[in-house]
């Protein structure tokens, strides 16, 4: 009896040493993240040019990857219109249950059902870029775009004043995708009381956007077009630098690829709201490590967006924004 | 044998204290070993680190190193410099030429993005033909240009940035321009642009490092980033690194890492560039893993904890086994039992204090058999002191009693009343003895008897019934005497009629029964009371001895020393009548005594 409780003494010594050693070093290690499974990441498009925005969305996403030491497994259709194909990849995910899913919805309506699914099967759900309409996703981190909108908006509103041709028209790259209604509504609002000729739809194609530009140049009372992506941007540049009339037409677009870029420096395009892919895929990456941590996220995460002119264009801060460093070059 | 653990023993005091110190003493050494191992570990990643640094250093120098040189091959080519001096007067074919030239040597290091001359006349010297100039760009305002012009023939370095020199063409660089002078009177003839493939020092930062999250950054003179593997996060301020620390560190030069709670970073100056290299490893990415080596710990701990605990009890046992073997044996004192400890195991003090303690109880046991010895003596001297108390009363009555009748000339009751008392002595001291046969107890309760009948004449008669069976059978000598003197002076001696005194002896059983009764006055109920309790209680409680009681007391206290509790005297009275005392003796021969 007596050597029992002297072996029960030390042992308790022993453990009363464990505990403390390890919440002395305990804190000296960060609560890391260890998962089984990768964290599920359905983009919108997989099949663009090196160094386009969702390839710049990826480099985010892998960078924040390697700081939190989780996998990721990036997906999606090759095209941005491939709305159901993006729903089956969801749908064949959310079978497998991963741990969470990143998603940038191609469609505001029409994923809401495998979302829906998603949360039945306690998968949590990230919305990255495009949001869906539903309150279930924990976190949506996206440029706000009512605010890119009235960004370009408040630039056309600046440069078309004592212009003689007032009317402005907006060329919108698809119908029920948040990102074009949130962006519309923000042109909107930063041009009030300026009269907007329409909103015209190009289908994320850029002939489409080119022809429509073509009609529009006929309009002689239509002075200003904002273009709200960077498929639209290019289809009205192209138009209106094959028809020489960048005098006569102001363009503000949206996005940053290269192209648009030569068009901005050679005045096609007078300013480009430009979005931030690079923090949108660290930033999504990020708050899904920290969701899974336990810790407390934000519903909203805007990645914020910057107006681009020839003036600035050539800028320290904005060069990597805006030509994306491609090490495979 | 039960024992509680409690803390007042030895053993576990020992323990304890065993315990306490060795635990604080593995927990400290724990501690600082661990301390160690951490700061070692960290140490040299912080080491590796530095060492990586150190040759990334040696490699951005080398190779903007061997641009220089390539720099200085392209300023001292005389065709270059004929055709700055004078384009028109060179024509066309030389300027194929030294375009054709610059391509090689673009062609010929795959790190070069592009070779350009800029004369101060507008002309431009390409290494990269079919390809326009960006009408866009002025090549006077570029930062190259006017750094170069600044530097005075010096080279300078540019941080990373997008080369938009060329129409339709962005690539990320960094620059080395040189200012060319003429070599026939010095003046600026143009600038020099050698633009490096920013992927190649991208490359270098990014394989250079060690640790999962360790990464490089470059900062130019001034502090700004001419690379960062996370540039998109730290210009849009979600990420910041500690700027101002790191250049106030390379400036004072004190110190070789900076540590702001999550990173360690270390830096080295680049002496060609100017650049400041530095290197960022988390703190987390040291210590991953330490969890098994805290286990480990905790497990040697725990081990290192359990045998010397078992070792601690063991020798804890063994010093206090033996003092708790020494504390049974003498806990047996308790009980009246005086045992030696003898021999016993233990260390020199323990065998020393068992010594010292078989010394003290054989002085103890000699005392105590010396005590019984003494008490024994004592009793013996009071019992004679008891006989003696008989003698002299009624030695000088009797003497009186001679001297009165030789007076009255009666010879012949002198002689036969002097007779009397010689045999009363004679038997009285019977050679010392203590006991005597009956026979000779009536002989001398005869003679007494005979001595007092002469005094008394008339005043009483007596009877002697003795079973003649019992006369060989052994007494107390002077048994029977008090008690006739008893009933003389406290029965007979009181009344007016003559008194008769019977005394019988007979065997009962095991015992023989002697009865003195007299006539004489006898006693009440309280007297008799007060006469047994004077007689039989014991020396303490007895508070008033009457007179009458001591001799008969004697004889009582006499019988019980001598052979026990269960014989002495017994009483009975009426007042008036007389008393009877009844003696009570255990039959025994002068053989069965011995």
């Amino acid at each position: 009896m007596k050597n029992l409780n002297m072996l029960f003494i030390s042992l308790l010594s022993a453990l009363v040493l464990f505990i403390i050693l390890s919440v002395f070093y305990g804190q000296n290690n960060p609560k890391e993240l260890s998962l089984n499974e990768p964290i599920q990441i359905v983009l919108k498009s997989t099949a663009g040019q090196p160094m386009d925005f969702w390839d710049v969305v990826g480099q985010g996403i892998e960078q924040a990857a390697k700081e939190y030491g989780i996998q990721v497994e990036i997906s999606g259709p090759r095209y941005e219109k491939e709305i159901n194909r993006q729903i089956n990849i969801l749908n064949r995910i959310i079978a497998a249950d991963p741990p969470l899913i990143i998603l940038a919805a191609s469609d505001y309506k029409r994923l809401v059902k495998s979302v829906e699914q998603a949360e039945s099967r306690k998968i949590p759900i990230i919305t990255l870029d495009s949001a869906v309409d539903s309150k279930i996703p924990v976190s949506f981190i996206a440029t706000d775009n009512l605010e890119a909108g009235r960004r370009a908006g408040a630039e056309m509103k600046r440069l078309i004043a004592g212009r003689s041709k007032k009317e402005i028209a907006i060329v919108s790259h698809i119908r029920e995708t948040a990102t074009a209604i949130d962006r519309e509504a923000g042109v909107r609002e930063a041009l009030e009381g300026e009269k907007i000729a329409g909103t015209w739809f190009c289908d994320v194609e850029q002939e489409k956007a080119y022809r429509i530009t073509l009609r529009l140049l006929k309009n002689p009372e239509i002075g200003g077009i904002v273009a709200l992506n960077e498929v639209a941007a290019l289809g009205v540049a192209r138009a209106i630098d094959e028809t020489g009339s960048k005098d006569e037409m102001i363009v503000v677009g949206f996005d940053s690829a290269i192209r648009e870029l030569s068009y901005l420096e050679e005045g096609v395009i007078k300013a480009t709201v430009v979005q931030r892919p690079y923090n949108m895929g660290y930033l999504s990456v990020q708050t899904a490590a920290e969701y899974l941590l336990g810790r407390r996220i934000e519903s909203f995460i805007d990645t914020g967006s910057v107006l681009i002119t020839r003036e600035n264009m050539f800028k320290r801060e904005y060069q990597e924004l805006l030509y994306p460093f491609n090490p495979q070059e | 044998m039960k024992r509680r653990f409690g803390f007042g023993t030895l053993q576990s005091r020992i323990y304890t204290i065993f315990t306490l110190m060795i635990f604080s003493s593995i927990f400290i050494m724990q501690l600082v070993s661990f301390r160690f191992t951490i700061n070692a570990a960290r140490n040299s990643i912080i080491e590796n680190n530095r060492v990586l640094l150190g040759q990334l250093v040696t490699q951005i120098d080398s190779y903007i190193g061997n641009m220089e040189k390539l720099a200085d091959a392209v300023i001292e080519d005389n065709e270059i410099q004929f055709f700055l001096e004078n384009p028109e007067a060179a024509g066309i074919n030389t300027l194929t030429s030294i375009e054709s030239r610059l391509a090689a040597y673009i062609f010929a290091r795959g790190d070069l993005a592009g070779i350009l001359i800029a004369g101060t006349d507008g002309t431009l010297l390409k290494g990269e033909p079919d390809t326009e100039v960006n009408p866009w760009s002025v090549i006077a305002d570029q930062p190259w240009y006017k750094e170069a012009v600044d530097a005075e023939g010096r080279t300078a370095v540019s941080t990373s940035y997008v080369q938009n020199v060329l129409k339709g063409k962005y690539s990320w660089v960094v620059s080395l321009s040189r200012s060319i002078f003429s070599a026939e009177d010095g003046r600026l003839l143009g600038v020099l642009l050698i633009d490096l493939k920013f992927n190649r020092i991208n490359e270098l930062c990014r394989s250079l490092v060690v640790g999962r999250r360790s990464y490089d950054f470059i900062l130019d003179k001034d502090g700004n980033y001419v690379f960062h593997p996370m540039q998109q996060l730290v210009y849009s301020e979600i990420r910041s690194e500690p700027v101002g620390e790191i250049l106030k560190m390379l400036e004072e030069n004190d110190r070789e890492t900076y540590f702001d709670g999550e990173h360690y970073f270390t830096a080295a100056a680049s002496a060609l560039t100017g650049w400041h290299i530095v290197n960022v490893t988390y703190r987390g990415d040291i210590t991953t893993n330490w969890q098994w080596v805290q286990l480990s710990y905790a497990a040697i701990g725990l081990v290192l904890f359990i045998v010397v605990g078992l070792f601690t009890n063991k020798l804890a046992s063994g010093i206090t086994k033996p003092v708790r073997k020494l504390q049974e044996i003498m806990k047996s004192v308790e009980s009246g039992e005086f045992h030696l400890v003898g021999k016993i195991e233990g260390t020199d003090e323990i065998r020393e204090l068992a010594r010292e303690y078989d010394i003290m109880v054989t002085r103890i046991r000699e005392l105590m058999q010396e005590n019984i010895m003494e008490q024994e003596l004592k009793r013996k001297s009071d019992l004679k002191a008891l006989q003696a108390q008989i003698n002299p009363h009624f030695l000088y009555n009797t003497l009186d009693s001679i001297i009165w009748m030789g007076e009255m000339k009666q010879h012949r009751e002198v002689v036969q009343m002097t007779s009397a008392l010689s045999k009363l002595f004679r038997i009285s001291i019977s050679k010392g003895r203590e006991l005597i046969t009956i026979t000779e107890e009536i002989s001398h309760v005869q003679s007494y008897l005979t001595i007092q009948e002469m005094r008394y004449k008339d005043k009483f008669r007596y009877l002697l019934d003795i079973d003649p069976d019992i006369h060989d059978l052994i007494i107390l000598k002077i048994t029977l005497q008090p008690l006739v003197e008893n009933a003389i002076y406290h029965g007979i001696k009181e009344v007016d009629h003559q008194g008769f005194i019977r005394i019988t002896g007979r065997r009962e059983g095991d015992d023989i029964i002697f009865e003195v009764s007299d006539n004489g006055k006898g006693m009440n109920q309280q007297q008799l009371v007060e006469l047994i309790e004077g007689v039989t209680a014991a020396d303490e409680k007895r508070s008033r001895l009457s007179r009458q009681g001591l001799g008969v007391r004697n004889v009582h206290e006499r019988i019980r020393i001598y052979f026990g509790e269960g014989y002495g005297l017994s009483f009975a009275s009426e007042e008036g009548k007389g008393t009877v005392i009844t003696v009570r003796l255990p039959a025994k021969t002068q053989e069965t005594i011995q």
